[in-house]
C-alpha cells in the first residue's frame, strides 16, 4: 500500500467513526417517540408500579395459588400466592413459564378454518356464527350428534359443558388427561372403597418409602409434596425424617431419597409382598378381618427375602434395611407408583401399598380423604380409547377438543389423528396453538387462557380456587364458558356471562354469600378455609380375600427382558404440554443438566454391553416404532433401562417445540393395563442401534465430579456434633474457615484488598443444601424476573447460556447414584476476582456489598469472567431475540442487555431498590426478610433466604453462624456473601 | 409572528443586495466582485441559521396531537401538576391524564371548542392519545419521580418553568445532569442503587 492510500483509508475510517460515534440523541433511533394516554384510568392501576391479581395456576392439575403481576397492562411476573393451601406462595418452573403461553409468539390469534389450500383466518365473529350453526344442526339431527372431549377443568367449567351437551341432546364430554393416575385410582377403590386421589400428610410422617411416585417431579401436586416433603426430610434438631425410593429408575425424587433401590421393572409389588409378609409376622392389630390378614399372610408367605431379591435385584442386606426402618418408625408412610411406572404389576404395587399403609397405620392418618386431588375426574385411558372407538364406528356430526393434543400424548396418536381427520366429523379444537392435534381438526378456535378468564379451578376438592383475568387481552378471543352459554344457553342465559354464571353457581352452592364474598374471593384467589379434617372410619367396600388372591396369584414375572424402554414424565414439559415455552427448554433438565433435547439416559455397564459412549447416538426400535436419540451415561438408572423423558418430539406446537427432541411414546405399546384401564409406559423387546445421526449433547455441566475443589459438600447426620467443635483457620483445601463478607472479616495477614465500608446494610444470601431438591423453580422465576436472554438448543452446545442462576449437579465421588445439586448464582464477593481485573469498572462494589455490573461501561473483555473461580458471569455473544409479542413479558425495572455485555445476577437489585424506596417513604430500615429474589420467592422448598449480614439479628446472619455454614471453594479467600448449608446426608 | 417578519426582511434584504450588485456591477469589477459576493453569502448564511436555530419562539418544543397548553393550564389556571400527573408521589412514573380528565372540565369549559371536539372523539372512539414525548432518559435509566418529590425538589428543578411553555420544551437528560445534583445535595451515587439496574 502506498502512502497516498494509506491516508486515505485512514482518513475515511476516522470521519466515518467520528460520524458513527457522534452522540446526536435526537436523531438517534428511539423505539417510543410517542406516550399513550388511556381513556379511562383503571383504578388499580398505577404507571410504574405493578398490581398484583390472585388466580389459579393451570399449567397442570395440581391447581396452585397464583399471584399475576401486571405492569401497564400485561402481566410481567407470576408468583406463587401465599394464602393458598396448596403451594403456599411456592411456584414449580411450569407454572413460572406459564408467561410463556400468553405471550407466545406462535399463539394463534383468530379462529382458523380449515378449508381446500389450507388454513383460513376467520373473524372470531364468525367462528362463533359457524359454531352455533353446527351445533344447532347436529342437535336438530339426533342423540349424542355431539362429543366433546377437553382437559381437566374446574367443576362449575365441566358441569356448564355437561349441560350444554345435554341441551344438544348428548353424552357428558369425556375428561381427558394424559397422566390420569388409573392404577393409584383402581387400587384406592379396592383397598378403601374410594375411587379416587386421596392426598397425603407428608409432613407428619417419619419415614417415607416411595415405589416410584415422582412428588417432586409431576406426581399429583409436586409444589406442595416438595414443600411437606421437606417440613419431615430437612433438618431439624438434629433430626431428619428418612426417606426411602424404590424403583428403576432414579428420577430427581429419587435423588433426593436416602436409599435408592433399582428393583427391576414390575418387581415394586414383590418387593410389597415381602414388606407386608414381614409387617405381618409382628403381629400387630391390623384391623382387617381375620379373613383377610389370613389370606393376605398367604399371598405373602411365598416371598421371603431370599425370593424377593432374587425377583427384584434388590440385595438381601438392602430389603432388610428398608424392613428394620418400617418396623422402627413410628409414623411410616408408603407411596405407589409414579406416572410414568404404568409398567407391569402397576395394579398390585399400589393394592400392595394401601394394604401396607393399613397394616402400618390401621387409621391411616396420613392420608387425606377429603382433600382429593382434582385430576381424579380424569377417564382412564381405557376410557379415552373406547370413546375414540366410538367416534370411530359411530362418527357424530361435531366434536368438540377443549385444549387436548392426544395425537400427541397418546401411544397410538396415529389412529387417533385417522379419526380427527374423519370428514364426517366436523372438529373444532378450542387451542391457542396449532398443535398435533389442532393441525388436524376443521376449524382451530381459540379461547381466552387461564390468565385471561375468570373461572374457578380448585385443585383439591375441599376448597375454591378462583381465577380472574389477570391482564388485558391480547386477541379477541372469547371465553370457552362464555361461547358455551352462548351456544347453548337456551332462555336461560345468566346477566354477566360466564362470570355471573359462575358467581351465581358460587351463591347456590353456599361457597360465598353475596356480593362481599365474592369480591373477597377473587381478592384472596379463592375461599382457602379447608373444613376441619376428618379421619377416615371404615373401610366399607374394602378388598375381599378373594380379591386379594386373584390380585397377587397374577403376578407377572417382572421383566426379565435384557433391555427395557421406559418413558417417563418430564419435570420441565409435564405431558408434552410445556415444550413451547422457551424458558422450559432452556433450562437443562435436572439430573442430565441438558437443554433443549431429551437424551436417552442408560447405565454404563449397559452402554459398554452394546458399545456406546457418553453422547452417542443411538436407534431404538420397538414394534411400535423407531427414533434416534443421544444417550446420557448415568448411574441414576438401573443397567438394563433405557429411560427417556416426556415431552418433546413434537410434530407441529410452535417453534420451540417442533422438531426439538424426540417422543418416546411412539414406542411404546398401545393397549391398556387390562386391570386399571391405564397406559403402559414400560417396553420390553427393544432394539438397541447405533445412528447415523449425530446430535451434540446441549449439556449445560462443565463436570460430573467436583475434582475434589469443595464446591458442594455433604455432612453425615452422625457427625454433626463434631461440625460444631471443630475450628477452622486455614486457607487450605482442606481447612478453610467461613469468612464474613464484612469488614470484621478483614486480616491484614490474608488479605492484600482493604475492606469494603458498607453503609447500613450488607446483602447476603443462604443457600440450605439440605433443603434443596434440584427442581429448578428458583432458575426459571430468575428468567422471569431478570429479561435473560434465550439462546436456543445450537448456542448452549457452544457453551454460551445465560443463566443467572443455574442448579448445579455433582455425583458423589464415593457413590456415583448419589447426586447432590447446588443452587450458584453470583457470589457478590467481598474479594471479588472479577473487580480487580476489569480494565474499566464495570464491575463494581457498592455500598451495599453487592457485585455491580456496570453495562454501559462493560466493553467485553471478558476479563472478569476468565477471573471468576464460580464461573457465573454471562457474556452476551448476541443480542438476544424476543419474538413479538414475547416482549411483552420483558419486566421493564431490568435493562435488556445487549451484544457485547457481560452480566450476571444481581440480587435481584430492582426488589432491593424497591424495598429501599418504601423504608425511606416510611422512615425506617428495610425489615428482615422485607427483600425477596425472584428465586427466593418460588423456591418449594424454602431452601433460599436474603437479608442484611450487618444486622445480627437477621435470619441469614443467624444461619451464617451455623456449623453447616460454607463458602463455595472458601480457600479461594473471596469472601463471598453467599453461603452453602452442608447437605445432611443419613444412612437408613 | 416575528419569525415571518424576520423572514421577508432578510429575503428583502437579499434581492435588494443582488439588484444593487447588478446596477452597480462595474464599480465590482477586479477582485471586489467575488469579496463582497463571499462577505454577502456569510452572512445570508449566519442570518438565515440564527433565524432558524436562536431566534425567540423556535424552539418551542414538540407539536402535539391536541395543541394543549401547558401554560395555560400550570400557569393561568394554576392548576396543580399533580392533578393531572397523580402517581408522580408515589410510583417511579408521574402518569399522563386519561383523556375522561381532560373531559371532566372540558364538558363546561370550551365544550364546544374544535380541539375539544378532537378529545372528543378520542373518547368516543377510545382511541389513545398519541403524545409525542417532549423528555427523554436512556431506556437503561430507571428514574423515580417519588423519590425526587419526596426529597420535596420542585418538578420545576428538571422540567423547568413549565408554566410558562405552551408547547413542552422537552430535554434529553443525560447522566451528567442528574450526577451534578447528586453530588451537590450528597444523594445516592450507587449505579445500581440509585438509577441502573
Amino acid at each position: 500500500m502506498d502512502r497516498r492510500t494509506f491516508l486515505k483509508i485512514v482518513g475515511m475510517g476516522s470521519v466515518s467513526m467520528a460520524v458513527g460515534c457522534t452522540p446526536d440523541p435526537y436523531n438517534a433511533p428511539r423505539p417510543e417517540k410517542h406516550l399513550f394516554s388511556l381513556i379511562h384510568a383503571p383504578e388499580d392501576m398505577v404507571t410504574g408500579r405493578a398490581s398484583w391479581y390472585a388466580t389459579t395456576c393451570r399449567e397442570c392439575p395440581a391447581g396452585c395459588g397464583m399471584l399475576a403481576g401486571n405492569r401497564e397492562g400485561r402481566v410481567i411476573k407470576v408468583e406463587g400466592n401465599p394464602l393458598h393451601p396448596v403451594n403456599r406462595g411456592k411456584l414449580c418452573m411450569r407454572g413460572q413459564a406459564s408467561l410463556q403461553g400468553i405471550f407466545n409468539p406462535d399463539r394463534i390469534r383468530s379462529p382458523l378454518l380449515k378449508s381446500e389450500g389450507g388454513w383460513r383466518t376467520i373473524s372470531y365473529a364468525e367462528a362463533e356464527r359457524l359454531l352455533l350453526e353446527k351445533t344447532a344442526q347436529a342437535a336438530g339431527s339426533g342423540d349424542n350428534r355431539v362429543r366433546m372431549v377437553t382437559e381437566v377443568v374446574g367443576d362449575t367449567l365441566l358441569q356448564l359443558c355437561t349441560d350444554s351437551l345435554a341441551q344438544w341432546k348428548s353424552a357428558p364430554p369425556l375428561v381427558f388427561e394424559p397422566f390420569a393416575y388409573e392404577s393409584l385410582k383402581t387400587a384406592n377403590e379396592l383397598a378403601f372403597g374410594v375411587k379416587g386421589l386421596a392426598s397425603y400428610r407428608l409432613e407428619e410422617a417419619d419415614l417415607l418409602v416411595a415405589f416410584g411416585a415422582d412428588f417432586l417431579e409431576t406426581w399429583l401436586s409436586p409444589v406442595e409434596y416438595a414443600r411437606k416433603f421437606k417440613q419431615m426430610h430437612a433438618l431439624r434438631d438434629g433430626r431428619k425424617g428418612r426417606f426411602i425410593f424404590i424403583s428403576p429408575y432414579e428420577s430427581l425424587t429419587g435423588t433426593n431419597a436416602d436409599l435408592w433401590l433399582d428393583c427391576r421393572p414390575g418387581s415394586e409389588a414383590i418387593v410389597l409382598l415381602g414388606l407386608i409378609r414381614e409387617a405381618l409376622k409382628r403381629g400387630r392389630p391390623t384391623g382387617f378381618s381375620r379373613k383377610l390378614r389370613y389370606q393376605l399372610q398367604n399371598s405373602a408367605s411365598a416371598y421371603n427375602k431370599e425370593k424377593v431379591s432374587q425377583l427384584s435385584g434388590i440385595s438381601i442386606q438392602d430389603f432388610e434395611r428398608v424392613a428394620e426402618a418400617l418396623r422402627r418408625a413410628s409414623r411410616p408412610l408408603v407411596l405407589g407408583t409414579g406416572l410414568g411406572n404404568g409398567g407391569p404389576n402397576s395394579l398390585q404395587t399400589n393394592v400392595a401399598v394401601n394394604l401396607l399403609n393399613v397394616i402400618l397405620d390401621p387409621d391411616l392418618s396420613l392420608f387425606d380423604f377429603e382433600q382429593r386431588h382434582r385430576v381424579e375426574v380424569a377417564a382412564s385411558l381405557a376410557e379415552v380409547k373406547q370413546t375414540f372407538r366410538k367416534l370411530q364406528d359411530a362418527p357424530p356430526d361435531l366434536l368438540l377438543l377443549n385444549n387436548v393434543n392426544p395425537v400427541f400424548s397418546l401411544a397410538d396418536g396415529g389412529k387417533i389423528e385417522e379419526i380427527i381427520q374423519n370428514p364426517a366429523i366436523f372438529t373444532v379444537s378450542f387451542s391457542n396453538f396449532m398443535d398435533e392435534t389442532s393441525a388436524k381438526a376443521d376449524l382451530v378456535f381459540p379461547v381466552r387462557l387461564a390468565l385471561e378468564s375468570w373461572d374457578e379451578y380448585s385443585g383439591k376438592q375441599a376448597m375454591v380456587s378462583t381465577l380472574q383475568p389477570a391482564m388485558g387481552r391480547l386477541t379477541e378471543a372469547p371465553m370457552l364458558g362464555d361461547l358455551l352459554l352462548r351456544a347453548a344457553g337456551g332462555e336461560k342465559k345468566p346477566t354477566g356471562g360466564y362470570k355471573g354464571h359462575l358467581v351465581a353457581r358460587m351463591l347456590s352452592r353456599g361457597d360465598i354469600s353475596g356480593e362481599l364474598d365474592w369480591l373477597k374471593a377473587v381478592q384472596h384467589g379463592g375461599i382457602h378455609q379447608p373444613p376441619a379434617p376428618k379421619r377416615y372410619k371404615g373401610r366399607a367396600g374394602g378388598p375381599t380375600a378373594e380379591k386379594i388372591q386373584e390380585l397377587f396369584s397374577a403376578l407377572e414375572k417382572p421383566q426379565s427382558s435384557d433391555l427395557v424402554f421406559a418413558a417417563a414424565p418430564s419435570l420441565r414439559f409435564f405431558d408434552g404440554r410445556g415444550a413451547n415455552r422457551p424458558w422450559l427448554c432452556e433450562i437443562p433438565d435436572p439430573i442430565t443438566r441438558v437443554a433443549w433435547q431429551t437424551p436417552v439416559l442408560m447405565h454404563p455397564d449397559t452402554l459398554k454391553q452394546h458399545g456406546l459412549n457418553h453422547g452417542a447416538s443411538i436407534q431404538i426400535k420397538t414394534d411400535r416404532g423407531e427414533l434416534s436419540a443421544p444417550v446420557y451415561q448415568t448411574h441414576s438408572v438401573r443397567p438394563g433401562m433405557l429411560v427417556m423423558g416426556i415431552g418433546q418430539g413434537h410434530t407441529a406446537y410452535g417453534r420451540y417445540a417442533e422438531g426439538m427432541g424426540k417422543n418416546p411414546l411412539r414406542l411404546l405399546p398401545p393397549d391398556t393395563d387390562p386391570r386399571t384401564g391405564g397406559p403402559r409406559f414400560f417396553t420390553g423387546e427393544v432394539q438397541l442401534a447405533k445412528s447415523v445421526h449425530k446430535v451434540k449433547l446441549a449439556s449445560t455441566d462443565g463436570s460430573r465430579s467436583q475434582q475434589g475443589r469443595k464446591i458442594a459438600l455433604t455432612i453425615g447426620l452422625d457427625s454433626l456434633e463434631d461440625l460444631k467443635k471443630r475450628k477452622l483457620s486455614g486457607l487450605t483445601m482442606s481447612d478453610f474457615p467461613l469468612v464474613l463478607p464484612l469488614p470484621e472479616g478483614y486480616d491484614s495477614k490474608r488479605d492484600f484488598y482493604k475492606p469494603h465500608d458498607h453503609v447500613g446494610y450488607r446483602w447476603a444470601m443462604v443457600v440450605d443444601m439440605d433443603r434443596c431438591i434440584g427442581c429448578g423453580a428458583c432458575a426459571a422465576g430468575c428468567y422471569a424476573e431478570n429479561n435473560i436472554g434465550l439462546v436456543g438448543e445450537k448456542r448452549v452446545a457452544q457453551g454460551r447460556e445465560m443463566a443467572w442462576l443455574s442448579v448445579e449437579r455433582y455425583e458423589d465421588q464415593g457413590d456415583a447414584k448419589k447426586l447432590i445439586f447446588l443452587p450458584l448464582m453470583c457470589q457478590h464477593c467481598d474479594n471479588a476476582p472479577c473487580e480487580s481485573v476489569c480494565p474499566v469498572y464495570a464491575p463494581h462494589h457498592n455500598k451495599e456489598g453487592m457485585n455491580n455490573q456496570i453495562y454501559n461501561r462493560c466493553i467485553g473483555t471478558r476479563y472478569c469472567s476468565q477471573n471468576c473461580p464460580y464461573k457465573v458471569r454471562r457474556f452476551n455473544w448476541f443480542s438476544w431475540k424476543w419474538p413479538e409479542p414475547l416482549e411483552l413479558q420483558l419486566n421493564p425495572n431490568v435493562t435488556v442487555r445487549a451484544k457485547g455485555v457481560m452480566e450476571k445476577c444481581s440480587f435481584c437489585v430492582q426488589r432491593i431498590k424497591d424495598a429501599h424506596n418504601k423504608s425511606k417513604n416510611e422512615d425506617r430500615k428495610i425489615r428482615d426478610g422485607e427483600i425477596i429474589p425472584a428465586c427466593v420467592q418460588t423456591c418449594p422448598t424454602e431452601a433460599l433466604s436474603f437479608g442484611n449480614l450487618m444486622d445480627p439479628n437477621s435470619r441469614v446472619r443467624k444461619l451464617a453462624a451455623d456449623p453447616r455454614a460454607y463458602q463455595i471453594m472458601g480457600y479461594l479467600n473471596t469472601k463471598p456473601a453467599v453461603f452453602y448449608m452442608k447437605k445432611v446426608t443419613q444412612q437408613v | 409572528m416575528e419569525i415571518l417578519i424576520l423572514t421577508i426582511a432578510l429575503t428583502v434584504l437579499a434581492i435588494a443586495t443582488a439588484i444593487l450588485a447588478f446596477r452597480y456591477r462595474s464599480w465590482l469589477s477586479g477582485n471586489r466582485g467575488p469579496l463582497l459576493l463571499s462577505a454577502a453569502a456569510v452572512f445570508f448564511v449566519l442570518a438565515f441559521l440564527v433565524l432558524f436555530y436562536r431566534t425567540p419562539g423556535t424552539d418551542i418544543g414538540v407539536e402535539q396531537p391536541i395543541p394543549f397548553s401547558h401554560r395555560v393550564h400550570a400557569g393561568v389556571k394554576n392548576i396543580q401538576c399533580r392533578y393531572c400527573h397523580p402517581y408522580v408521589d408515589y410510583s417511579n412514573n408521574p402518569g399522563l391524564p386519561p383523556v375522561e380528565k381532560c373531559l371532566h372540565c372540558h364538558n363546561y369549559i370550551i365544550a364546544n371548542h374544535p380541539w375539544i371536539k378532537e378529545e372528543h372523539r378520542y373518547y368516543n372512539t377510545r382511541t389513545p392519545t398519541p403524545w409525542r414525548k417532549a423528555n427523554y432518559l436512556a431506556e437503561h435509566v430507571l428514574f423515580n419521580h417519588q423519590r425526587h418529590i419526596r426529597r420535596n425538589l420542585a418538578c420545576k428543578e428538571c422540567h423547568g418553568q413549565v408554566e410558562r411553555m405552551d408547547r413542552i420544551r422537552g430535554k434529553y437528560f443525560y447522566m451528567q445532569f442528574c450526577i451534578q445534583c447528586h453530588r451537590r445535595l450528597n444523594a445516592n451515587l450507587g449505579c445500581w442503587l440509585a438509577c441502573h439496574s
